[in-house]
């Protein structure tokens, strides 16, 4: 038995070296893939933990509040006759000037510390001391500079505490100065039994939030699931188009060897046996894929974490990128999904194999392909999958998981495979007029040898088509973000504090600069943005506050819903905001509706006006009139500023004048032009991640179309001997494979470009919709999806160079010698 | 005088901002109960033997400290004028199990403090607030056990020392101000687990403040509260030399079953048994009786969290001999010199 499948399966396997190496290559790539992204996706948002709850240690409860907590609470839940403990707590970040890291800057009471054995810093001076984690690099004693949102300020190492994450410690008063936030701590962590939670909640004014400790963590978690199964999807295309490729490598083995297992069935083996060998020559490649793949993978992991982690931080929430931990479930989901795939698209061949009626032996010679394809039935399934796919595309989402989305997806992927044999042969039928007698010998060939050519046009249809789709998915996004951003950055000039911001973190302006460069003579008016990163029905929001009348005569906001003059009205005379998109779909609000939003310590009913296109992060804003917010939060600091000039101001010169007056507030201060710039890397940085995993699919298929046609070339050896024989020249016979490669490629690009806009159009307006709640206006980055199909087809034609070569080196007579 | 776990964790204090302890001091009442933030340190102490009506016995220790760190602070929140360091401790006599907390606070936004408007002492939960001139009430609340006590005050405030200071160390200003209520009737509740139990007993308070009393060769000191069944009080301490010899400065206060107070300069504490090298059964020679004063557990000994705070015991005693009684014994500087920070 074991010589019988060492004879069968593994000999032709050796004889082989290329084709076995390049398909167990495009499998282990596929699952190298797989492995990467759960990997680098899991420490690019680390457990979901931002960094700050893993500093905050331990505690039960926490109590938060939009605008901060009243730093009063705190003495007043700390001197409640219940057996509880409460640490207040400031959190932000800061940048330690020397290694120009951005690390959190915790306020803590170190008074209150100060007896727990392992903080074993003295309170003394607290006034500009901080304590440092070792990672800091830095010893006590020494003198660091923290810039914190737009100002420098020295401050003494007191202690160095062994951590492997950067932080910084201060005193709760010395956070609350360098932060600006007199009277306010950002959270108090509240160690309570939880019989007490009521006890604890009748203590809180309405407005504040009482919640298990780590709610944050989990809330992060939900916000995350759509983006990270979205990226989980379309990391097993790689998988997907490697395993057409495993169909195909099995089907060529298995026409191969059609009259050996005729005889072997004729000798007694029975059909289960041969069922079993084939699936073991899939199980061959899959276990040796694996065994590569999995190594290749957690290399892979190392820099796709720094893709994923700046999408996250782009779109969700700033977390630093956890280590890289290749888990033994992790591992094992990839292996198993590996073997599964490769042992699935051997399913087909293999029962075909063993379907070989023994009869078989008498034949004489080699009968060639099947080409018995039964292409009108398998067009009706194809139709009804179609149809199908139409069907799901108009359900709508499960749990903020667009399930249908997902199978209308595959659906069209199915369709168009069952397609493909009909279409290569009506192809055909067209070529074969037109590109003379080479063109007739390769279009007749591929006709031919329909069956295992279709699968592997329909692995390359499938590559392409993805690529296509992708990125008509994220070029349309692209182009409706740049018009989004034309039409939101009307102002001349914008200005922000030195220090990174991300999607849930808004450093502020000191108080009096938006004055200073108002009363500039070449400044027209400047608004004033702030925002806070709130909760709303347990789900991340921003809160933000603008000027209204200013945004009323300049139009900042696109309303998607809503009369903008009612709506700006209705903002500055009503607790009234309008909100982003995003906000709508995720919390199911509308137009009219009332929100009850904490403020502070009481909770405030806030109408929506107005709907406005937002593509700058996923999280949702509510947007209200400043001088509204600041009567519920009263900090004056804004979060940037937008400056319109006075017409015919060189920006430049006013970029000049307004550094002047900033004086040493660091501050950055940029003109539109470079704002859109940075707009356009971040949207391309975002999604860069996506354009890789694109690749790595049209890479393995273009693997699979060099393996596939090197397995034609060694099949046609006779035919391809009798051309010579016939006066064929080496030039026509390297044209012949060429040709027959290209023909592939064409019709991999044409097939591949008709399914992908059908895709795309599922991407856009089903998947996309359903997980971000984003309209996108459609639109098709021509010349890019040129480029890339253009490399696409050479590199299809390249991939027949090396069969070609193959077929250059037969020698004719030996070849026929063998019949 | 007594107890020191003082603030060690207080670098490098302003002792000059602050007023030393001299001769000549007027109390006035119940001013005098609250805080003297001109003196740099400060504690109220209470200590008692209870019974609840199971007869289950109890000892307890409540003690808030104030230590002045820069009296010129700017008067901001959080700015650290003082700091608060507070000690409970329970003792359940009955079923052999000792139980200590200790907390540490600045002021900040009401966290801890003493308001004599409010007539209260402070540190988070645990407080003791004044209802009238003579009465109390004391809090305390930890996750294993509570105390809800009432204390009434069966005499008027015994002030120790000659001339309103009592003396700790040679020299003007090695002494303390230190006033007592030396029989506090209780009555209250105090919750072990789950269990809450009515209680009643003795308690005793002392409150004490001053600025830098002691002298660097003292590495620590032995002080009991007695309150013995006949009616009578005695208060002795005696301060240990670094060469073994007891300072000369040792003394004690009589108080007799009218209030009226003995300054005792001759008094003699000779050690006894011990555990874990505390002296935990003494006999005593002071104003002409000689007692016999035993711990009612030896595992009374608080152990700071943190190392650099001192380690000491604090525990409930019966006393027999010439007069029965009960009372409160505490002992420093066994476990490692006590460090009185520099002068």
């Amino acid at each position: 038995m074991i010589r019988l499948f060492a004879r069968l399966i593994l000999r032709p396997l050796r004889a082989e070296p290329v084709r076995t190496l390049l398909t167990v290559l495009s499998v282990a790539l596929g699952i190298a893939v797989v492995l990467a992204i759960e990997l680098a996706s899991d420490a690019a948002a680390g457990s979901f933990r931002s960094s700050m709850e893993t500093l905050a240690g331990e505690a039960d409860y926490e109590v938060t509040a939009v605008g901060g907590v009243d730093e009063q609470l705190y003495a007043r839940l700390a001197t409640l006759p219940l057996p509880i403990s409460v640490r207040p707590r400031i959190e932000d970040h800061a940048v330690l000037m020397e290694t120009k890291q951005t690390l959190p800057l915790i306020g803590v009471d170190l008074v209150a510390h100060a007896l727990d054995a392992t903080t074993t810093t003295p309170l003394a001076d607290s006034q500009g001391e901080l304590i440092l984690a070792s990672a800091s690099g830095r010893k006590a004693g020494d003198q660091v500079t923290l810039r914190v949102n737009d100002h420098d300020y020295r401050l003494t190492v007191r202690a160095i505490v062994p951590s492997e994450t950067s932080f910084a410690v201060v005193d709760i008063e010395v956070a609350q100065r360098l932060l600006n936030r007199p009277g306010r701590v950002d959270r108090l962590l509240v160690d309570a039994p939880e019989a007490l939670e009521p006890d604890l909640q009748r203590a809180l004014p309405p407005g504040l939030t009482l919640a298990p400790f780590g709610a944050r963590t989990e809330e992060n978690r939900k916000m995350l699931v759509g983006f990270r199964s979205n990226l989980i999807i379309l990391s097993y295309i790689a998988l997907v188009v490697g395993a057409f490729l495993i169909y195909n490598t099995i089907s060529v083995s298995v026409v191969r060897r059609r009259s050996e297992i005729g005889i072997l069935r004729a000798l007694g083996m029975t059909r289960s046996t041969v069922l079993t060998m084939f699936l073991a020559e899939a199980a061959i490649f899959g276990v040796a894929g694996t065994a590569v793949g999995v190594p290749l993978g957690r290399v892979m992991a190392d820099s796709a974490v720094g893709a994923i982690g700046a999408t996250v931080q782009n779109l969700y929430v700033s977390s630093q990128p956890g280590i890289i931990a290749l888990s033994l479930a992790a591992s094992l989901k990839a292996i198993l999904a590996g073997l599964l795939v490769t042992l699935a698209a051997a399913w087909a061949p293999a029962r075909e194999a063993a379907a070989i009626p023994p009869v078989e032996a008498m034949a004489r010679g080699r009968k060639d392909y099947d080409t018995g394809v039964r292409q009108y039935r398998d067009l009706a399934i194809a139709a009804g999958c179609a149809l199908l796919s139409l069907l799901a595309s108009q359900m709508p989402a499960i749990g903020r998981r667009p399930l249908f989305g997902y199978i209308s997806a595959a659906l069209l992927v199915l369709s168009a495979a069952l397609a493909t044999p009909a279409f290569v042969h009506a192809a055909m039928g067209v070529t074969r007029k037109f590109l003379g007698v080479t063109g007739l010998l390769a279009s007749q060939s591929l006709d031919a040898t329909l069956r295992r050519t279709a699968v592997l046009i329909a692995a390359l249809i499938t590559a392409v088509a993805m690529l296509v789709s992708v990125g008509i998915m994220v070029g349309s996004f692209r182009e409706t973000v740049i018009q989004w951003i034309d039409s939101q950055l009307k102002a001349d000039i914008f200005l922000r504090p030195a220090v990174p911001a991300s999607a849930d973190r808004f450093p502020t302006l000191s108080v009096g600069i938006a004055e200073r460069i108002a009363a500039l003579p070449m400044v027209d008016m400047v608004d004033q943005f702030r925002a806070y990163p709130i909760r709303f029905r347990g789900l991340p929001v921003t809160l933000g506050s603008g000027d209204a009348n200013l945004v009323r005569r300049r139009g900042a906001f696109n309303l998607l819903e809503g009369d903008p003059e009612k709506a700006y009205q209705a903002m500055i005379n009503s607790d009234a905001a309008i909100v982003s998109e995003p906000f709508v779909s995720k919390h199911n609000v509308h137009l009219g509706d009332t929100i009850q939003l904490p403020l502070g310590e009481q909770i405030h009913p806030i109408r929506v006006v107005g709907v406005y296109t937002d593509y700058s992060n996923e999280r949702g804003y509510i947007i209200l009139h400043r001088a509204r917010l600041l009567r519920y939060l009263p900090d004056p600091a804004p979060s940037n500023l937008a400056v319109y000039l006075k017409p015919g101001t060189p920006v430049v010169t006013a970029q000049r004048a307004i550094e002047t007056a900033l004086g040493d507030s660091r501050v950055l201060v940029l003109p539109n032009q470079t704002l859109r710039r940075e707009a356009i890397i971040i949207f391309d940085r975002t999604f860069a991640i996506t354009y890789a995993l694109e690749l790595v699919a049209v890479f393995v298929a273009v693997v699979g179309v060099a393996g596939a046609l090197l397995a034609l070339v060694i099949d046609r050896r006779r035919e391809l001997s009798l051309l010579r024989f016939l006066g064929a020249a080496r030039g026509q016979i390297r044209r012949l494979i060429l040709c027959e490669a290209g023909l592939i490629g064409l019709l991999a690009v044409i097939g591949g470009t008709v399914l992908g806009g059908v895709l795309s159009l599922v991407l856009v307006f089903v998947i996309n919709k359903q997980s971000f709640g984003w309209s996108i206006q459609f639109h098709i980055p021509i010349a890019i999806l040129l480029g890339a199909l253009t490399i696409i087809f050479s590199a299809t034609l390249l991939a027949g160079l090396y069969p070609a070569r193959v077929a250059l080196a037969l020698n004719p007579i030996e070849v026929i010698h063998e019949e | 005088m007594k107890r020191l776990i003082l603030v060690l964790l207080v670098a490098g204090s302003l002792t000059a901002q602050y007023r030393s302890a001299l001769p000549g001091y007027q109390y006035s009442f119940p001013r005098d109960h609250f805080d003297h933030p001109e003196f740099q340190t400060e504690w109220w102490y209470y200590t008692g033997n209870l019974r609840d009506t199971e007869g289950r016995e109890l000892g307890f220790e409540l003690t808030f400290f104030r230590q002045g760190v820069d009296r010129a602070a700017k008067p901001a929140t959080w700015a650290v004028r003082d700091v608060y360091l507070a000690h409970l401790a329970l003792t359940d006599i009955t079923g052999q199990r000792f139980f200590h907390a200790e907390r540490l606070n600045r002021a900040g936004p009401g966290l801890a403090g003493v308001d004599e408007a409010a007539r209260r002492v402070w540190n988070g939960n645990w407080n003791v607030t004044w209802i009238n001139d003579s009465t109390m009430h004391l809090q305390a609340i930890d996750p294993r056990f509570s105390l809800s006590l009432q204390l009434r005050s069966r005499k008027p405030p015994a002030i120790h020392g000659e001339n309103g200071v009592s003396q700790k160390a040679q020299g003007a200003g090695r002494a303390s101000h230190y006033v007592s209520l030396t029989r506090l009737e209780v009555s209250g509740e105090v919750k072990l687990g789950e269990e809450r139990r009515q209680v009643s007993g003795q308690a005793w308070m002392d409150h004490e403040f001053f600025t830098h009393q002691l002298d660097p060769d003292q590495v620590g000191w032995d002080w009991m509260s007695l309150q013995l069944n006949d009616g009578r009080e005695l208060m002795i301490f005696q301060l240990r030399r670094r060469d073994g010899t007891i300072d000369p400065n040792s003394s004690g206060t009589l108080i007799e079953r009218d209030g009226r107070t003995r300054h005792l300069n001759q008094i003699k504490m000779t050690p006894g048994r011990r555990w874990n090298g505390y002296p935990v059964e003494w006999s005593v020679e002071a104003a002409g009786v000689k007692l016999l004063v035993k711990t009612r557990m030896d595992q009374q000994e608080l152990v700071s969290k943190q190392p650099q705070a001192p380690t000491y015991w604090e525990g409930a005693v019966a006393v027999s001999g010439d007069a029965t009684g009960v009372g409160y014994l505490e002992m420093t500087g066994y476990r490692a010199a006590v460090s009185f920070g520099k002068p």
